[in-house]
C-alpha cells in the first residue's frame, strides 16, 4: 500500500520550506520529486536595478548560512570587470572570514545531523561550541551572521593585535572540542551504524548528475574549486582536498569533519602570516562592457556567478547558481529505493541551504495514487521508534 | 477560576511554532540558536512545537512570497484561539532588501495580523527573548 | 594542460563548428557554436576531453536574440559554450541525453525566458509559483513589474 506523504512547508527541524513528493510502495520509495519555488525571491531581476555596491548586500542575503560565499564570489567577479586588484592584506582577511564561515557551517551541519539521527545531546554540545565561532566573527565584523566585510576592492575592517590573539586562543579551544567529536564516532557505535549505508550515491552517478561539494567528495571524486581554480590566496596556503570512499551519509560526515580540521590549520596559517599594508583600493563607479565567470568553494559546494556589464553602474545580467541546487538531481537518485524514514537524514546529508528549498514531503501511494501529507518530524519520529531503522549496518566502522 | 489557570499557564509556558515563509535562513538559525545552551529559552518554559494545532505563538520569518501565501493563511487558521503572531526580522516586517521583487508581497502583516515586531537583519537571539517577554506582558495586560 | 594547448585542441577537434574562441583570463575559455552543432560539441567535450561537470546554464536577453551560455568545468579550466537563438523563435535542443544533470537548469530557462527546449524529459515549471499567469517571463528585458501599494496596519500608507 503506498502513500503520498507531503512533508510540509513548515518543519520544526530545519528551517526552510521545500516540497518533496515521494511515491512509495510499502516502505520503499519508488519515485521522488521536488517542488521548488517557495523561496523564490526574484533576486536576479532585482539585481539589475541596483548599483554594484548595493548588490553586495543583496547577494549576502541570498543565504544566511553561506552569506559570505555569495558576497565574495560576486565581489571577485566585479573586481575582474573593473580591472582592480585588492591588496594582499585585504585578501587574507577575506579568506580568514571564509574559513571561519566554513567552520561555523560544518559545526551547524554536525549538530543537525546528530538531531536527525536522534542524538540530541550531541546537537546541543556542538551548537554550544559554535557560539565560540560566532563570537570570533562578531569581534571581526560586528555581526553574527551577514558580516558585510566585503567592499569592492578589498575589505571594510581591519584586524588588530588583540583580536588576533583572541582568535588564536579560541582556536585552541575549538580544536580540542572538535577532536573530541571526531573520537566520538569510536565510542558511540549506534550513531555510526545509523548513518552508514544510507543514501548511497555511486561515483559514476555523482559525476554524471553534476553533484558538487562534500556530496561529490564523499563518493571519492577529488574536485574542489580551491585547488582546481585557485582564487585569492589559495595558491599560497597549504591545504589538502578531503575525500571519502564510502559514498553514503557516513562518508559525508567524515568529509566534513576532515574539512573542519583543515580549516583550523588554514586559519592558523593566515593569522601567523598576515602581511602589513592597506586593506582596500578605491573602486570606480562604472565598469566597462565585459563578462566574467566567478567560482568559489562554499561550505556546500561550488558556487558560480556569471556577471555581465554594459558600461553603466548597474549590472546587465547577474546569474547565480547556489550549490544546493546542483545537488538536487543527485538527491532524487539517492531517495529512490530507500526507506521513507530515511528521507530526513538523506535530505539533511546534502546540507540543504534551503534558501533554495522548502520542506514538505508528499507521499503518493503507487498503486492507488492516494495522497497523504506528513511532516518531516513525524518521519523522523518514525525512524527513531522502529527498531529496524535504528541501525542500518551494525558492523560499520568509523574511518577516521 | 479555570480561566485564571489557563491564563497563568499561557503566560508561564508559551508553546511556539516556527514558520519560514521564504527567508534567507539567517533569522531561522538564530531562532534555533536561542534554544541552545548559551541563550536557552527552554528554561522559560518556551517549547518549540511541530504542529500549528498545539501552538500559542507563531513566529514567522521571511517575506511573504506568492507561493507561501495560501500556506501561511492556512497555518494561521489551523492554530487554535487565542493565538499571537510575532514577525521576526526585517524581512517579515516589510520585506528587507527584497522590496520590489515580483514574487514578494511585502511583510507578513499584509496577510495576517501581527502582535509583536522584532527588528534586525538578522535578529539576535537576545532580541527574540525580549520580544517574547513583551508579548507576554501584552497578554497579561489583556490588550491585543 | 594550459589554456593555449586546450584552444589548439578544440580548434583541431571541432574544426569549422567553432565560430569564435577567446581566452580573456587565465583558466577561462569562451567559444561559440551554432545551435545545430550544440549537441555534437557537448558530446565531443565529454568524450575527447572528459569534461562532464556542467556548472550551470545562463540565459541573457540581448534584445533581438537570446544568448545561452553553458558553463563547464574540470580540474584545470572553466570552459563556456555560447549559442544564440532568435527572439521570435526561441527553440533549443536539450542536452540531457549527454549530461543528465542539466535538467533543472533547462527547466529554469523555460520558466524565466520562455525558451522552448526540445526533447526535454520533464518540462514542468521549476521556480515560479503555481498561480503565476502564463506568458509572463520575468527575466526578459521588456517585462516590467509594478508593485501594488501596500497597506500598513494602524498607520498611514
Amino acid at each position: 500500500m503506498s502513500f503520498q506523504i507531503p512533508i510540509g512547508p513548515q518543519h520544526p527541524a530545519l528551517k526552510e520550506p521545500i516540497g518533496i513528493r515521494v511515491t512509495v510502495d510499502g516502505e520503499i520509495i519508488r519515485e521522488a520529486d521536488l517542488r521548488l519555488g517557495y523561496n523564490h525571491r526574484g533576486v536576479e531581476k532585482l539585481a539589475e536595478q541596483k548599483t554594484w555596491t548595493q548588490n553586495i548586500y543583496l547577494m549576502e542575503r541570498i543565504c544566511g548560512i553561506c552569506s559570505h560565499s555569495h558576497a565574495t564570489c560576486y565581489v571577485q567577479g566585479v573586481e575582474k570587470l573593473m580591472e582592480i586588484e585588492p591588496p594582499k592584506r585585504g585578501l587574507y582577511i577575506r579568506i580568514l572570514v571564509s574559513e571561519l564561515e566554513r567552520v561555523h557551517s560544518h559545526l551547524l551541519w554536525l549538530g543537525v545531523a546528530g538531531h536527525e539521527a536522534g542524538f540530541d545531546s550531541f546537537f546541543m554540545y556542538v551548537w554550544r561550541d559554535r557560539e565560540i565561532v560566532m563570537d570570533i566573527l562578531e569581534t571581526i565584523s560586528g555581526n553574527r551572521v551577514h558580516y558585510a566585510i566585503n567592499a569592492i576592492g578589498g575589505v571594510r575592517r581591519d584586524l588588530d593585535e588583540m583580536q588576533i590573539k583572541h582568535i588564536l586562543e579560541s582556536l585552541e579551544v575549538l580544536r580540542q572540542r572538535s577532536d573530541y567529536y571526531r573520537k566520538l564516532g569510536t565510542t558511540e557505535p549506534s550513531f555510526v551504524a545509523r548513518l552508514a549505508g544510507v543514501g548511497y550515491l555511486s561515483k559514476e552517478d555523482a559525476i554524471s548528475l553534476c553533484a558538487v561539494g562534500p556530496t561529490l567528495r564523499a563518493s571519492g571524486v577529488p574536485m574542489d574549486v580551491r585547488q582546481d581554480d585557485p582564487y585569492a590566496v589559495y595558491d599560497e596556503v597549504p591545504f589538502e582536498v578531503c575525500t571519502a570512499e564510502t559514498c553514503d551519509v557516513l562518508g559525508r560526515t567524515v568529509v566534513r569533519i576532515k574539512e573542519l580540521m583543515q580549516s583550523y590549520n588554514i586559519i592558523e596559517f593566515l593569522l601567523k602570516n598576515l602581511p602589513a599594508g592597506p586593506i582596500a583600493v578605491r573602486a570606480p563607479r562604472k565598469a566597462k562592457p565585459n563578462e566574467v565567470v566567478s567560482r568559489y568553494e562554499a561550505p556546500r559546494g561550488e558556487n558560480i556567478h556569471y556577471i555581465k556589464s554594459n558600461g553603466s553602474d548597474k549590472p546587465e545580467r547577474l546569474k547565480v547558481r547556489a550549490p544546493t541546487l546542483a545537488n538536487y538531481a543527485a538527491t532524487i537518485k539517492m531517495l529512490k529505493n530507500g526507506f521513507i524514514a530515511d528521507v530526513p537524514l538523506i535530505f539533511a546529508a546534502i546540507d540543504p541551504c534551503i534558501c533554495c528549498a522548502e520542506r514538505s514531503v508528499a507521499i503518493v501511494e503507487a498503486k492507488s495514487q492516494k495522497e497523504r501529507i506528513v511532516t518531516m518530524s513525524s518521519l523522523r519520529n518514525l525512524s527513531l521508534r522502529t527498531e529496524n531503522y535504528k541501525t542500518r549496518k551494525r558492523e560499520a566502522e568509523w574511518p577516521l | 477560576m479555570l480561566q485564571k489557570l489557563t491564563q497563568w499557564s499561557r503566560l508561564k509556558s508559551p508553546w511556539i511554532l516556527h514558520l519560514n515563509t521564504g527567508a534567507c535562513n539567517a533569522c531561522d538559525i538564530e531562532v534555533v540558536a536561542a534554544l541552545t545552551p548559551r541563550f536557552d529559552v527552554e528554561r522559560f518554559g518556551i517549547l518549540l512545537e511541530g504542529t500549528p494545532r498545539h501552538a500559542d505563538v507563531i513566529i514567522c520569518t521571511g517575506p511573504a512570497t506568492r507561493q507561501m501565501k495560501d500556506r501561511l493563511i492556512r497555518v494561521y487558521e489551523q492554530a487554535p484561539d487565542p493565538k499571537f503572531v510575532m514577525a521576526v526580522g526585517a524581512c517579515a516586517m516589510s520585506g528587507c532588501v527584497y522590496r520590489g521583487a515580483y514574487n514578494i508581497l511585502g511583510g507578513i502583516d499584509q496577510l495576517i495580523p501581527v502582535d509583536v515586531y522584532v527588528p534586525g537583519c538578522p535578529i539576535r537571539p537576545d532580541a527574540l527573548i525580549e520580544g517574547v517577554v513583551k508579548l507576554l506582558d501584552k497578554i497579561k495586560q489583556g490588550t491585543r | 594542460m594550459n589554456d593555449q594547448a586546450l584552444i589548439a585542441k578544440i580548434n583541431e577537434g571541432l574544426k569549422d563548428k567553432v565560430v569564435a574562441i577567446t581566452s580573456p583570463a587565465p583558466r577561462r575559455i569562451f567559444f561559440k557554436v551554432t545551435t545545430d552543432n550544440l549537441l555534437t560539441a557537448v558530446s565531443w567535450l565529454r568524450q575527447e576531453l572528459g569534461i562532464t561537470h556542467l556548472s550551470t546554464i545562463s540565459g541573457v536577453d540581448l534584445g533581438q536574440s537570446f544568448e545561452l551560455l553553458y558553463h563547464f568545468a574540470n580540474n584545470y579550466c572553466a570552459i563556456t559554450l555560447r549559442a544564440e537563438i532568435p527572439r521570435d523563435q526561441p527553440v533549443l535542443p536539450s542536452i540531457c541525453e549527454v549530461i543528465p544533470g542539466a535538467i533543472l537548469y533547462e527547466r529554469e530557462l523555460q520558466d524565466m525566458f520562455g525558451i522552448v527546449v526540445q526533447n526535454i524529459p520533464d518540462g514542468r515549471p521549476l521556480v515560479l509559483p503555481d498561480d503565476w499567469p502564463a506568458g509572463n517571463y520575468p527575466l526578459r528585458k521588456d517585462w516590467k513589474y509594478e508593485r501594488p501599494p501596500e497597506v500598513i496596519p494602524g498607520g498611514k500608507s
